[in-house]
């Protein structure tokens, strides 16, 4: 296991032309905890997130995991420094089985060569095999060992996000991105999905939650940090953030409504 | 409504395909391996030729699967081998057991030269990048000068067994690369690579975030394709014994994607060789043809649009609405 490491993202600036979507935006992230972004639409969070796996490049502020300052790698240097996401729109490869969508989660870790992807040398056969137990013991912790050798096509929503997250899992990574992983989903799936996140942290790895489920991200968040207008507005836990006046007034709403 | 849709009701039929064509493909090799003893010297000729062709069929379908682009430019590549195993005979006097690998080795390099400066192109663009590479083999292979033979083309004729009949070498050689690429592909498909470049063809930035970038991706699927591609010109060249520029023009590089559509984009041996007999067979058809034939040509990259970088699928999907189903 990669050691405890904090996300910190320092006086993020980020500018689409003259459009302003992130200003001076300064938070962390802590291992062993999971941390909720959340905000109104356009409030910033996505971009943020963006930022965080290397697809947007803020014009100012730093990013760091630890002492590693990652805002100038591409998202592929990202995965080597321990960074793994799900996408909010399902992203896995049809032409392959969930298991083998899970295993390539882990494909950067291989050592063995092009011989090895053509022919069935000892060092990749090896290499396979490991893969192959990772991802069963992964799916098989999410409660997904059933589906291993079905197309995703065939899985419902749900099921599919979990499988995403099996992927973004199985190296171990340091830090855990995920973006609405409860977005079309159903009550019970939402369910299993609040438990599965509970059940992921661990005192090593980074948890990030963008979502607009308020009830998971409470149930589920250590601390929550919450954007308007491309601003920190608050930080906080669950409690805190409910209690927070101006989060209750941009997002959360008067409960008499 | 899908997301109501249980667990249970979405698991029939859903498991991922098995290598349930091992046997077919065996049956089909047996029945090669024993064609020389029963037809005459025509069809040893043909089917050699065939299966060399088939060989280059791959190179095209692997691009389409593992890179999802198309490429008209594969006539270069497939030049490239030819000549490497025609030119290595008269110049250092080797035969094709020892040119090929050569050839495969700069069909690669040359591949991943190709890949980089167009490795920000895709679709329509990339296409037309790769045809300027059709459109130049000819007068390339003219400016070798007499080297490469000129308009006459070289004389492949050196064989590798002493002792054997020279036809049949022909025709085994190509039958046993075939049946070699096919199985090094079909380990390919389970490798960590297998699994990166498919992942990127169609979530890139899934990819990405695992580790892999569009131009790790790119330059991999385009070196492979272009490494089968020479192995293929290779093939032909010992199997059609003679090298000449006009094999390589730009309307091969249109059969061999024609062809690709053809077997479906399928990877396997059956599919190769359906299309690599379409593109043996069907140019000394339409030879009469005349006129229509750049037409029915036309037509067919049309298809090569309309089905898109997964054929088999676009085509069952074709029939579903055909036979009025609205997908269940």
């Amino acid at each position: 296991m990669a050691e405890a490491a904090t996300l910190a993202a320092e006086r993020i600036s980020l500018a689409f032309g003259g459009h302003r979507v992130l200003s001076d935006v300064s938070l962390d992230f802590r291992a062993g905890q999971v941390t909720g972004l959340i905000g109104p639409n356009g409030a910033g969070k996505t971009s943020l997130f963006n930022c965080l796996t290397g697809l947007y490049r803020p014009q100012e502020g730093t990013i760091a995991l630890g002492d590693m300052r990652l805002e100038g790698l591409a998202p592929a240097r990202r995965a080597r420094e321990g960074l793994a996401r799900s996408f909010q729109h399902v992203a896995l490869c049809p032409d392959l089985s969930v298991i083998e969508n899970v295993m390539f989660g882990r494909a950067r870790l291989g050592r063995s060569g092009w011989a090895s992807a053509f022919l069935p040398l000892p060092r990749g056969r090896a290499e396979a095999a490991d893969a192959r137990a990772t991802a069963e013991r992964i799916l098989a912790r999410l409660g997904l060992a059933a589906f291993a050798d079905d197309m995703p096509a065939s899985l419902p929503p749900g099921t599919q996000r979990m499988v995403e997250i099996a992927r973004a899992i199985v190296a171990d990574p340091r830090v855990l991105l995920l973006d609405e992983p409860a977005a079309g989903l159903n009550a019970a799936e939402t369910r299993h999905l609040t438990e599965a996140l509970r059940a992921l942290a661990g005192p090593d790895l980074v948890m990030v939650v963008v979502e607009h489920d308020m009830d998971l991200i409470m149930e589920v968040c250590d601390r929550i940090h919450v954007l308007n207008f491309g601003r920190l507005i608050a930080s906080g836990t669950p409690a805190e953030i409910r209690a927070d006046p101006e989060v209750v007034r941009v997002y959360l709403g008067d409960p008499d409504d | 409504m899908p997301d109501g849709m249980s667990v249970a009701e979405a698991r029939p039929g859903a498991r991922a395909r098995s290598l349930g064509a091992l046997p077919r493909d065996g049956l089909l090799l047996v029945l090669l391996a024993i064609v020389p003893s029963m037809l005459g010297g025509f069809w040893i000729y043909g089917i050699g030729v065939c299966m060399a062709n088939a060989v280059a069929v791959l190179s095209v379908s692997f691009l389409l699967r593992y890179g999802g682009e198309v490429s008209i430019g594969q006539s270069f590549f497939l030049a490239l081998g030819a000549y490497c195993v025609a030119m290595m005979e008269r110049e250092v006097g080797v035969s094709v057991v020892v040119s090929l690998p050569v050839a495969a080795v700069v069909g690669v390099v040359l591949g991943l030269a190709f890949a980089w400066p167009s490795r920000a192109l895709s679709g329509i663009y990339l296409a037309v990048a790769t045809m300027a590479l059709a459109l130049a083999v000819p007068e390339l292979i003219l400016l070798l000068g007499p080297v490469a033979g000129g308009y006459e083309g070289l004389y492949v004729s050196r064989a590798p067994l002493v002792g054997v009949s020279v036809d049949l070498q022909r025709y085994y050689l190509p039958l046993v690369a075939l049946a070699a690429v096919v199985l090094l592909l079909a380990h390919f498909r389970r490798s960590r690579q297998g699994l990166a470049l498919l992942t990127a063809r169609d979530h890139p930035r899934a990819a990405e975030a695992f580790g892999f970038s569009r131009g790790y991706a790119r330059l991999a699927a385009f070196a492979i394709s272009a490494g089968i591609a020479a192995i293929g010109g290779a093939l032909l060249a010992f199997a059609a014994s003679t090298v000449s520029p006009n094999s390589y023009t730009l309307w091969t590089a249109i059969y061999l994607l024609v062809g690709s559509v053809v077997s479906l984009g399928s990877l396997g041996l059956f599919g190769a060789l359906v299309g690599g007999a379409f593109i043996t067979l069907v140019p000394q058809v339409l030879a009469s043809w005349g006129d229509w034939v750049p037409i029915l040509y036309g037509l067919a990259l049309l298809v090569v649009v309309v089905l898109g970088d997964r054929p088999a699928e676009a085509l069952t999907k074709l029939r579903k609405r055909l036979a009025g189903g609205r997908g269940g």
